[in-house]
């Protein structure tokens, strides 16, 4: 024990992972949950790649000379929020097929760019653009540790704040329009939150290991378990969990952390719909009993 | 609020209103009517017809191609933000999303909270009135379950009580009473029916049975697409506006005193 926390103090580059997959659970904990329960988790992926898609037009009009003030960092969310954003405004019908075919579009568009614009890159800052698929929780900078925890609190007291009102939306969108809330507000207001700290979280760990966390845990424990705060407290924990388990596992054995913690991912979601399918054989017999209960009253 | 319930404001008010679906098809034409307060008003028309239409439409969340619409003097256009204060509405049982983990308590409280400000913290009297209206609907007991595990008539229960608990002086109801048991119908029928005596509120509601409310409802406007017939429950039903209404097929008899409307849509409709 006093082995792993001397490991830790002497090791710059594991505690800045360590502050990642903490800062990343938080993310998926707030943002992961909503964009599950709004059925967006495909959007996830979209707005990850379209990062890459902004990253790789920030290193092209640098390298030409055109815009050397357009940072990578800028391009990939500004890219980000216009994907989240013309999802949304597909979604505004509330038809879950519309924003499933934005995000596909989008994302292959935003692909495309990246892949066009490598050939015009300087070789060095194509290494850098894979990072962004790819990247690597263990390979973070100081800088990429400032911007993620200013995203991730600014996230967090956005989506803590208004937690009640985003899952009105959520639950009945007409409805809470109906009774006079500001739905289309609180629907984009999740939507380029959300962006913007997906595309933060692939610029410093990569594209990946955002989509495990944000969408693996958040489905898992909203398969098992019965109150929004739960479904986030259980998010947290799964998340950082695997996190944590992949750093460890990477000193230990040459192997990616992104890909233990995107199979530990992976895995809490077929064991909650194990236990999800356990559950149902148990409960069985229950519908009768809610019946009987609500005939004798009267 | 300084026009509502005046004696000479329309409950709604419809001049020439056309409306249109999202793709472009015409939803309802030619429709114009006005309903006085108080009232219990029923929307009846075959599947298509343009009834949720009608009612997106007085709740501002489309707008007409045409025509305009009025609630309590305030137009719906212009004016959507003074008519959420005074509407609460319940949606088709289908719109409300079922993977999200809401308790009976959550929704129960959604109607009240909405109308307040953030933060929208429930206090001591919104939990009264929210078990007020569930009681009103024999759902109580089941204040703590989850929402998505309950029987399609509990749901359709605790949406009404979502209604009830909340405030406004107009209800506006689309299709509650769709496939809901015999047991659910009845509670949900006598919950409106004593709610609106007693608490000086009007109620509209979409239905494809007229049958179960009909000694409730004054008014009756009959859609297809654009409105056919306006009444009372014994005006519309006519041979002729009813197969106006819902095709050739559709018949009235009259047996030991009821006459019973047998449509391909709603099957069977009795009426005293």
């Amino acid at each position: 024990m006093i082995d792993i926390i001397d490991l830790i103090l002497n090791t710059p580059f594991l505690q800045r992972a360590l502050i990642a997959a903490l800062l990343i659970a938080i993310i998926a904990a707030t943002s992961g949950t909503f964009l599950v329960f709004r059925g967006l988790s495909f959007m996830t992926s979209g707005v990850a790649h379209a990062a890459l898609g902004g990253a790789a037009l920030g290193f092209f009009l640098q390298a030409i000379g055109l815009f050397p003030w357009f940072d990578p960092t800028l391009g990939a969310i500004v890219f980000a929020v216009l994907v989240a954003v013309i999802t949304g405004y597909a979604g505004e019908s509330g038809v879950a097929q519309k924003m499933e075919v934005a995000v596909g579009v989008s994302f292959a568009l935003s692909m495309s760019i990246a892949v066009f614009l490598m050939y015009y890159i300087p070789p060095d800052k194509v290494l850098v653009l894979w990072g962004y698929l790819v990247g690597d929780i263990l390979l973070m900078t100081n800088q990429d540790i400032v911007m993620l925890t200013i995203t991730t609190i600014l996230v967090a007291f956005i989506i803590l704040l208004f937690k009640k009102e985003f899952v009105y939306v959520s639950v009945d969108y007409e409805g809470s329009l109906a009774h006079g809330l500001n739905a289309r507000g609180y629907h984009y207001l999740i939507l380029v939150i959300s962006s913007i700290a997906i595309a933060l979280a692939t610029k410093a760990v990569g594209a990946i290991l955002v989509y495990a966390i944000l969408v693996a845990p958040a489905a898992a424990s909203n398969e098992t378990l019965k109150s929004v705060n739960k479904v986030m407290i259980g998010v947290f924990i799964i998340a950082l969990v695997a996190q944590v388990i992949g750093i460890m596992t990477s000193f230990i054995v040459p192997v990616s952390p992104s890909a233990i913690t995107g199979i530990l991912a992976a895995l809490s979601y077929i064991i909650a719909l194990q236990i999800r399918k356990i559950r149902e054989k148990v409960n069985e017999g229950i519908p009768e009993v809610i019946h009987q209960e609500t005939t004798n009253i009267e | 609020m300084a026009n509502d319930s005046g004696d000479d404001v329309p409950l709604v008010e419809a001049r020439d209103l056309a409306v249109r679906y999202p793709n472009g098809e015409l939803a309802l034409y030619n429709v114009s009517f006005t309903i006085k307060a108080p009232s219990f008003t029923a929307v009846i028309g075959p599947n298509g017809s343009g009834k949720s239409t009608l009612m997106k439409t007085i709740l501002g969340l489309i707008h007409p191609t045409r025509g305009t619409v009025s609630v309590m003097g305030y137009d719906v256009v212009r004016e959507s933000k003074e008519i959420r204060k005074l509407v609460r509405y319940v949606p088709q049982r289908d719109h409300i999303e079922l993977s999200i983990p809401m308790r009976v308590k959550d929704i129960v409280l959604m109607g009240r909270l909405l109308k307040k400000p953030a933060p929208r913290f429930a206090s001591s009297m919104d939990k009264k009135a929210a078990k007020e209206a569930l009681a009103r609907v024999n759902m109580l007991e089941l204040w703590d379950r989850p929402f998505p595990e309950l029987s399609g008539g509990q749901r359709q229960r605790v949406l009404v009580a979502r209604a009830l608990a909340s405030s406004g002086p107009l209800l506006i109801l689309d299709e509650p009473l769709a496939g809901t048991d015999a047991e659910s119908q009845k509670l949900i029928v006598n919950a409106l029916s004593d709610y609106q005596k007693n608490n000086n509120v009007s109620v509209i509601m979409v239905t494809h049975d007229l049958n179960p409310i009909h000694v409730l409802v004054q008014n009756v406007l009959l859609l297809r697409n654009t409105l056919l017939g306006v009444g009372t429950p014994c005006d519309v039903m006519d041979t002729e506006l009813i197969k106006q209404v819902y095709g050739p097929t559709a018949q009235i008899v009259e047996h030991s005193g009821h006459k019973y409307c047998i449509t391909h849509d709603s099957g069977v409709d009795r009426h005293d």
